[in-house]
């Protein structure tokens, strides 16, 4: 019998990047076959590709479908063949109905209008196919996390799935979600509808999968059933490599304690759920601590949260060079000498449509004045030596910031940051979607912040990168500390043990 | 910093030039001494109340309540020269206190409750013209009292002699060649482009050009109006403020992009409340302008300024999204929507066809604006 779906040899390029060579993989009829590896291993990459988000044509190899080739050219072309994917962010309309959201875009209809009647018989066959005892009216609004997710995948089975895929889908569930979940992808199996299951979650994996298969730097590592692997074969094949000395790190003296963090915790606003739980940690002058983490793990949410941009305190302390750092103050965090450079530098860190010059000035305007005047010359001054000492490759700092690459805008943001003559700096993901070359500049960086005293907080999806430049490395785990590691007692098993919320022993 | 003049301003200057020819062929009086006086009025008060209007657009909000805040400062001053015999210049000040007030209420309340300035506006617009109508009874309340000149009517029946106003001109000419040079050595220093020289030189001939032209064709009649020497100051200001304080680059981060703002240390909603208070100043002294122009404080003084206002923004090239404007483009755009509206009076347009020809204006500007900014 032929594979139910099929991906033979796939290579998929980026500008500058390969985010999957020569990638296989295969889903037999009634199978549910987990993905699993790091961020950045290519799963997602290949599931655009299944979906028919990156089209037919801009990718090497061969996709099959019931053993014919198969030529998605957008996703509605991949959802006629009955490939349907449910992503972490939920694309339903919070202010429709059930009913309305599960039929949305293929209303039935009567002549012109909607057959309102037909629409909540169908819905309710629907629901009760996945098992939700839910009157079919109520708003999609006000349900959980969980029972909307359960509403995505009716919508997918309305369209005559027979492939389902979920990308992280109980990245917000509560335990007993994830059950009901579990639950209902088995009995889709029995149906005969086969299931592409991508977690970081291991336990979850081995409780449902029937093979595993394992992505890393964008090939293939292994297919096993699940009866013949273990978690510990899973977790050695993700990380597997040797880590490489692309990581010009030199030592470090750490001198006094700058940034104490004691038992924070954080919820995202008033009435929502707590996202930080009893965070605590310090860093010192000189050092690097390495913050690593799975998706979703509150990398970010901490950082930025520390730093007064995001979330509500809910309890703990924060404390720079001594005394408190009161919370929700990005004004006064700067003034103090905390600079933060985001993960998401189009959104937090640039206004896109300006040049170079005032972006760089921005945070320090108010150190550049001469009265209540910008005092040009020294704005020009100050612009040009972090333009010349970050090799900014730009024609002139009245180049428009939105038409430079990746990795000179990034030199922009973490530019604007330095600028302010901070303390301790946070470098959230600093080299994400940047080339090698600006790379090792941003790890050069580093290595002379230290050099000057400074403290640096460096979170990082990538273990080697952590592992390279870190002294110290924390480990976050749902929002919690899962693990914190010298730098000699960490290896790449500990730390994804951590983040995963196992014993380091366990691993 | 930059004084680059781009395509966008030129299409501005050729609409401008089009618009006069259309209603100097039309109209013989249109390019009158007496006219084109009217028309500087005219033209001051709309752009200055503009250029207010560009400070709250520039971090990508809007104000609806200017107009009714323009009849409501008129008003208030009016009832206290008229029916309490108040002098002029003291009347001045409860109604200037009034507008600030007002306007730091709206700023706080949008950013602080985060409720968009569209609607807090709207709210605005009509509370503030039901206030002004209470307090002027709905009456017409004359400036002056008796019909003798005070400071409020002086304010735009007072015209600076012909001598002075050469000098002034002299001055201002004098001034810009001084700058544009300055800026010209310092960016030469600093190791910036700077404009070729016969361009340069091109720029301010023609600024000069036209300056001359203005004051000669004024002192015809009696000399420069007041409303325009305001204009030039309230204009200095805000350019001032725009370019080269941290408060403008900040107007400008917040428009760009409000989370990088944020997250870079702008004081998002201290800046934001800032922008409204000065407008409310604004909105004073065109209150006090436009209600002394009108002669009285009359049910209808204000009306649809607001749009007038954002229109010349817009038309000047500033994006309503925020992040985008200059002084020079709103005072463009402000003489052209002037320049419309006292060529159509002139002409005895109706009231029905001035407004389609304002609006079809204004949406053209727009069209074209969106064309160019996409090449």
């Amino acid at each position: 019998m032929p594979a139910l779906l099929e991906a033979c040899a796939i290579t998929k390029r980026f500008p500058g990047v390969t985010a999957l060579r020569e990638v296989s993989f295969d889903l037999q009829p009634g199978e549910i076959h987990a993905l699993c590896g790091e961020n950045g291993a290519g799963k997602s990459t290949l599931i655009k590709l299944l979906s028919g988000l990156h089209p037919h044509g801009s990718y090497e190899g061969e996709l099959r479908l019931d053993g014919r080739p198969a030529a998605f050219r957008t996703i509605a072309d991949a959802q006629r063949h009955g490939i349907a994917v449910i992503y972490q962010e939920l694309a339903l309309v919070p202010e429709l109905s059930i009913a309305e959201n599960l039929f949305l875009g293929c209303e039935p209809r009567r002549g012109a209008l909607i057959d309102w009647e037909k629409l909540y018989t169908d819905a309710r066959g629907v629901l009760a196919s996945v098992g939700l005892d839910l009157s079919a009216e109520t708003p999609v609004g006000r349900l959980g996390v969980g029972q909307q997710q359960l509403v995505e995948i009716a919508k997918a089975l309305g369209k005559q799935t027979r492939i389902l895929i979920l990308d992280e889908p109980t990245a917000a569930l509560a335990e007993r979600e994830v059950d009901t979940l579990l639950e209902l992808l088995r009995g889709l199996r029995a149906h005969g509808i086969a299931c592409i299951y991508i977690s970081h979650k291991l336990d979850e994996v081995f409780a449902v999968a029937d093979r595993i298969t394992v992505l890393r730097d964008g090939a293939t590592i292994s297919t096993h059933p699940t009866a013949a692997t273990s978690k510990t074969g899973v977790i050695r094949d993700m990380v597997g490599r040797e880590i490489q000395d692309l990581f010009p790190r030199v030592a470090h003296h750490p001198g006094e304690v700058l940034l104490r963090v004691d038992a924070l915790r954080a919820a995202p606003s008033r009435d929502a759920a707590e996202q930080l739980h009893g965070i605590s940690f310090e860093v010192r002058a000189g050092e690097v601590l390495g913050i690593g983490g799975l998706m979703g793990a509150g990398r970010t949410e901490l950082l930025m949260h520390i730093f007064g941009a995001w979330g509500e305190r809910r309890g703990g302390t924060v404390d720079l060079g001594g005394r408190p750092l009161p919370a929700g103050d990005p004004v006064g965090a700067l003034a103090r000498g905390l600079a933060l450079v985001s993960e998401d530098r189009k959104r937090y860190g640039l206004v896109l449509e300006r040049d170079i010059g005032f972006n760089l000035s921005l945070s320090s305007l108010g150190r550049l004045r001469r009265g209540l005047l910008v005092d040009e010359e020294a704005e020009v001054r100050a612009n040009q030596r972090f333009f010349a000492s970050l090799r900014v490759k730009a024609a002139s700092l009245e180049t428009v910031v939105g038409t430079l690459s990746g990795g000179n805008q990034q030199k922009v943001v973490i530019g604007k940051a330095l600028m302010t003559e901070p303390r301790v700096v946070f470098l959230d993901e600093p080299t994400r979607g940047i080339d090698v070359g600006a790379k090792l500049e941003v790890y050069e960086l580093v290595n002379r912040l230290t050099a000057e005293g400074k403290a640096v907080v460096l979170v990082s999806s990538e273990l080697p990168e952590l592992m390279g430049m870190s002294d110290r490395i924390l480990m976050l785990h749902e929002g919690a500390v899962g693990g914190e590691f010298t730098r000699d007692a960490a290896t790449p098993e500990r730390l994804l043990a951590a983040a995963m919320g196992r014993t380091p022993a366990a691993a | 910093m930059k004084t680059k003049f781009s395509v966008r301003d030129f299409s501005l200057l050729l609409s401008l030039v089009a618009v006069w020819a259309f209603f100097a062929v039309t109209s013989p009086q249109y390019l009158s001494a007496r006219n084109l006086s009217a028309l500087s009025v005219e033209l001051a008060i709309t752009a200055t109340l503009a250029l207010g209007m560009l400070l709250v657009i520039l971090p990508g909000h809007i104000d609806l309540s200017v107009g009714s805040g323009v009849g409501l400062v008129g008003g208030i001053a009016a009832v206290l020269v008229f029916n309490h015999g108040w002098p002029a210049p003291l009347a001045f000040l409860p109604a200037i206190a009034v507008a600030l007030l007002v306007w730091l209420a709206q700023g706080a309340l949008i950013v602080r409750q985060r409720i968009p300035a569209f609607i807090i506006t709207l709210g605005g617009l009509l509370i503030l013209k039901g206030v002004f109508w209470l307090v002027i009874d709905t009456h017409t309340v004359p400036v002056a009292p008796g019909g003798r000149p005070n400071l409020f009517s002086l304010l735009t029946t007072y015209y600076l002699p012909p001598l002075a106003s050469y000098v002034v001109i002299a001055i201002v000419m004098a001034a810009l060649v001084a700058v544009t040079l300055r800026a010209r050595a310092r960016r030469a220093a600093m190791g910036f482009e700077v404009d070729d020289p016969e361009l340069a030189f091109l720029k301010l001939f023609l600024t000069g050009q036209g300056l001359l032209l203005f004051v000669l064709a004024v002192n015809q009649f009696r000399g420069i109006p007041l409303p325009v020497l305001a204009l030039g100051l309230v204009a200095l200001a805000i350019q001032v403020i725009t370019r080269h304080t941290p408060f403008g680059r900040h107007l400008y981060a917040i428009g760009g992009n409000e989370e990088a703002a944020f997250v870079s240390g702008v004081p998002v909603q201290r800046v934001v409340i800032g922008a409204y208070v000065l407008l409310g100043g604004i909105v004073a002294i065109t209150g006090l302008l436009q209600t002394a122009y009108a002669g009285a404080a009359t049910t209808t003084v204000g009306d649809s300024m607001e749009l007038d206002a954002i229109a010349a923004c817009v038309i000047g090239g500033t994006s309503l999204r925020g992040g985008r404007g200059t002084v020079l483009g709103v005072i463009f755009g402000a003489l052209i929507m002037a320049s419309l509206l006292n060529g159509m009076t002139l002409l005895a347009v109706s009231p029905e066809l001035k407004f389609i020809a304002r609006g079809v204006v204004l949406t053209l500007a727009v069209w074209m604006d969106v064309k160019l900014a996409r090449r």
